[in-house]
């Protein structure tokens, strides 16, 4: 009699475990968009370990999408915009550390110029 | 029946937590997405450049850990920790590109004020070279009242009877160069003199082919040739008697007639 409930959560969480997820197209989209974006700016796999976690991601997602395995491609697709973000954004963040870096050298040789003339 | 049941839920219980990730990972997860988040949650940069990648590591990271108190959740647990993880990170790339960017404009201006102050140091540096040539100038030439800032060139610098100059009038030459680029206003008129020996229609020939000479000079070293003029005056005009041999040296001559710096010459002869 005890194990009534407990049946009862153990077959919720089965079914949930099994129901099937709406296919995640749309964030499917999202992904794709992030991780052409993050291309687009010239960033590539070999230079950037979150960029080829995102590609392989994506493709993980997609092969769920045809197993129809809908929940296991939203998790491979979630995390693998959030990947491609990260790439991007780190892409951004070393280029405005290199541009920062060239204009204190163009400073620092006008500052030369400068006390070499005076 | 009731032992079979019992083996049944045991088999059922493990199966379900078996096809999910280990529990100890989820967790582990989760404590590295704690660390992130409270990394960049405090951080009043991060609030103010990326508002909303820190919400959502926030809302990740509850989810994670509401789920984490969930039998059988631990995927879904490491999932949000990892979503979570990523907003934190992705939060603290997008403040530090703020602040570089902010960084750069205070760098650029600098680098204006910088460039526009050597700019002027420069021209200060030319303008007084320019004022230490004119003295150089003013010191090979004299003052004629009439005539304005004359510059003579002695017969030294021909060859007897002919109008090419000599390399020794070289750095004259130069110095004249520099002085008219540095003067872009000023203007020259070049007039050449002889002395009394020989017809007057050569001399007035030979007098104009030295002041031509000394022109094209000047020309070949980049002056426009509507800043200068040429006259050849012969033997008039002699500054000294054509009695002796010393005289006659004197009297043959190339000068250079400056005008002020608004380009207006003396009258001529």
């Amino acid at each position: 009699m005890i194990y009534r409930p407990l049946c009862a959560i153990l077959l919720a969480l089965l079914i949930s475990a099994c129901a099937s997820d709406p296919a995640p197209t749309e964030q499917l989209r999202l992904t794709e968009q992030a991780l052409t974006q993050a291309q687009a700016l010239g960033v590539t796999a070999g230079q950037s370990a979150p960029l080829r976690q995102a590609e392989e991601k994506l493709a993980q997602a997609q092969a769920a999408m045809q197993d129809t395995d809908y929940k296991q491609a939203r998790i491979y697709a979630e995390q693998a915009e959030l990947d491609a973000r990260l790439a991007e954004a780190q892409h951004l963040t070393a280029k405005s550390q290199q541009q920062l870096a060239e204009l204190s050298s163009r400073i620092n040789r006008l500052r030369r110029q400068l006390g070499g003339l005076q | 029946m009731k032992h079979a049941l019992k083996w049944l839920l045991l088999a059922i219980t493990a199966a379900t937590l078996t096809a999910c990730a280990s529990h100890s990972d989820s967790e582990q997860a989760l404590a590295a997405a704690q660390i992130s988040y409270q990394k960049v949650k405090e951080d009043p940069d991060v609030l103010r450049s990326a508002a909303k990648d820190l919400i959502r590591a926030g809302e990740s990271l509850a989810k994670a850990e509401r789920l984490s108190s969930y039998w059988g959740s631990a995927d879904d647990v490491a999932h949000y920790a990892y979503l979570s993880q990523r907003y934190s990170e992705i939060a603290g790339q997008k403040s530090a590109l703020n602040l570089h960017q902010e960084r750069a404009v205070k760098l650029e201006l600098e680098r204006q004020r910088l460039q526009l102050a050597l700019r002027e140091a420069k021209l200060l540096s030319v303008q007084e070279q320019s004022n230490w040539l004119e003295e150089q100038m003013v010191s090979l030439a004299t003052t004629q009242s009439e005539r304005g800032l004359v510059m003579t060139l002695g017969d030294v610098l021909f060859d007897a009877g002919r109008a090419d100059l000599k390399a020794s009038a070289n750095r004259t030459v130069l110095k004249l160069v520099q002085f008219l680029q540095l003067n872009p206003r000023r203007v020259v008129r070049i007039e050449g003199y002889t002395d009394s020996r020989g017809e007057v229609q050569e001399n007035l020939e030979l007098s104009r082919a030295r002041a031509q000479a000394v022109a094209d000079v000047l020309i070949d070293l980049g002056i426009e040739a509507k800043r200068i003029e040429v006259q050849g005056h012969g033997d008039s005009f002699p500054v000294t008697e054509n009695a002796s041999e010393k005289g006659r040296a004197q009297n043959r001559r190339v000068e250079i007639v400056f005008s002020d710096e608004q380009g207006h010459l003396g009258s001529e002869r």
